[in-house]
């Protein structure tokens, strides 16, 4: 050992400071000592270093915060740690929800200027359809989910006859897996494509040929349909999840309309051009939008009836009226012109339409049907 | 767990102020980082207890000098200035003129240096500085004995810098 130390190189800073601060390990500790007992240059040094030190700690306890009067509060005192910090976890994860709930939310009621989702309510639900419907899924349903089938409708079914069969075709849930290749034909649609909760009805005109029709990408219309609405109708729509009477057939088809709440704001203006008259409204009831189909065709006034209830009012030209069926709720039921119509829906359901001067109105909303045939009945044109 | 916190808080608490105000310069706000510190300890109940509110309190107060160095700059050339000179009490404006040299000094050392430093005066061991900074505990001695020169030096030339500019 004594030779050790004898042979020991100088000590570096690093070690010497070390030393003074008591980090030396006992056996680094007795060899530096051995040193410095022997080396003079060394022990200079060393007092140096334990100057440099004293100095160097004496400054920071300048820099000391000023002594407080008052003691820390006793730890159990200590205030929570911040909100944000405590919660970001969930926080992050509500933040998500309410995020997509509220891009929902504001692109279906807002007005903003979104150019409309084309495919979601006038496009064929053929295969091709599938795509941008994905892509408007943005909302995505929490959990994964089932959708309910669209009813096959084949052109038997759209007899008179068939009508009871085909309410009880309704009531089936039919699942289908999400996103599923589907042989879908060209002309099946309406506005109502979308619908409430998972139920979705893909109708076919009558000439359809191939008719069974289950959508395409169905969860993700119905997750579009979702995102559009009001928080109430979100609530009745997860009521109305079981189907378990006429009654909520028709809440559930009442509001599949809603999907069109993506379709582009227009002015009234432009609305009379597509109309060739005044566009229709609810006298009394505050005008939300008006809106275009994306065809052009179809001119869509929402009327609010409270802050979460919004109805829709559907108006064509009376002219369009074939084309119209591709739009069109119900087929079964368009030969009376003019007057309330309370038209037998092919999903069993009613719809309400009315003819006023060259104006077909179709009325939809999170309504009883009689509530919706009472506004029907008020429609009237807007006033300048 | 709690009873250890309780102990890391009385022997801790200040060493943990302290180190703080040496970020933030602002001793309420370095008491206040100083218990949501413990207040965040109190629920992640963190095994070493100590070692974690030294990382923890070093980021709120990176967090915290990012968010308002503008502000505290501002601020500071604002207050200190007028009112060193004139309202002050004479040892008040020493102990402000020193705090403000150490700290400036402080500033001059690389982070590395200044970290470890600041851990050591905090009362942590070579073993927890390591662990906190990354270092190996053979450079630490190393580390230290560069920052404490640095120091002293750069705090003896503002000193000079000062005085030659005063006279």
């Amino acid at each position: 050992m004594q030779e050790v130390r004898g042979n020991m190189s100088h000590v570096d800073d690093g070690t010497l400071h070390a030393y003074l601060d008591g980090e030396l390990m006992p056996v680094e500790r007795a060899r530096l000592e051995g040193h410095v007992a022997e080396c003079a240059a060394c022990r200079n040094r060393l007092d140096e270093e334990r100057a440099l030190v004293e100095r160097a700690s004496g400054l920071l306890g300048l820099a000391q915060p000023p002594e407080r009067a008052a003691p820390p509060p006793p730890l159990h005192q200590l205030r929570r740690p911040s909100v944000v910090w405590r919660l970001r976890v969930p926080v992050a994860w509500a933040a998500t929800v309410l995020l997509a709930l509220g891009i929902g939310y504001s692109v279906g009621d807002r007005r903003d200027m979104r150019p409309a989702p084309e495919p979601v309510s006038m496009r064929s639900a053929d295969s091709s359809a599938a795509l941008p419907l994905d892509r408007l899924g943005y909302i995505s349903t929490p959990a994964p989910r089932l959708a309910r089938a669209p009813r096959a409708q084949s052109p038997a079914q759209t007899g008179p006859l068939a009508a009871a069969e085909r309410k009880e075709t309704e009531r089936e849930p039919h699942m289908v897996v999400d996103g599923a290749p589907f042989a879908a034909p060209r002309e099946s649609v309406s506005y109502g494509a979308a619908a409430a909760n998972g139920v979705i009805t893909i109708r076919t005109r009558d000439t359809g040929a191939a008719n069974a029709a289950p959508a395409p990408a169905a969860d993700s219309v119905h997750a579009t349909a979702r995102a559009a609405l009001p928080q109430r109708a979100l609530e009745a729509l997860q009521e109305g999840s079981v189907r378990t009477s006429n009654a909520s057939v028709q809440r559930d088809d009442a509001r599949r309309a809603l999907v069109a709440t993506q379709w582009p704001i227009i002015r009234r203006g432009p609305a009379r051009q597509i109309l060739g008259a005044e566009p229709m409204g609810v006298p009394g009831l505050a005008i939300r939008n008006i809106r275009r189909s994306p065809t052009g065709e179809v001119v869509l006034v929402e009327q609010a009836i409270d802050s979460v209830t919004v109805i829709q009012l559907f108006q064509e030209r009376a002219e369009n009226d074939q084309f119209a069926r591709a739009y069109s709720w119900s087929d079964s039921a368009r030969q009376q012109a003019g007057g309330v119509q309370v038209r037998g829906g092919t999903s069993g359901t009613e719809r309400l339409a009315r003819f006023i001067g060259g104006v077909r109105v179709e009325i939809a909303g999170p309504l009883s049907a009689d509530s919706l045939n009472r506004l029907l009945e008020q429609v009237k044109p807007i006033g300048p | 767990m709690p009873e250890d916190l309780a102990e890391v808080y009385r022997s801790t608490y200040r060493s943990l102020v302290r180190f703080l105000y040496r970020k933030v310069w602002d001793a309420e706000r370095a008491e206040d980082l100083a218990q949501e510190a413990f207040a965040r300890a109190l629920v992640h109940k963190p095994e070493n207890a100590r070692g974690w509110l030294f990382v923890v309190a070093a980021n709120m107060a990176r967090d915290d000098a990012r968010k308002a160095a503008r502000e505290r700059r501002h601020l500071t050339l604002l207050k200190s200035e007028p009112d060193a000179v004139h309202s002050e009490p004479e040892d008040r404006i020493d102990a402000d003129t020193q705090r403000e040299r150490v700290r400036t000094a402080l500033d001059l050392l690389t982070p590395r240096d200044r970290e470890a430093l600041l851990l050591w005066d905090a009362g942590m061991s070579y073993d927890e500085i390591s662990t906190q900074t990354g270092l190996a505990r053979g450079a630490i001695g190393t580390t230290l004995a560069r920052a404490r020169r640095r120091l002293v030096e750069a705090y003896d030339a503002g000193s000079e810098g000062q005085h030659v500019a005063r006279g």
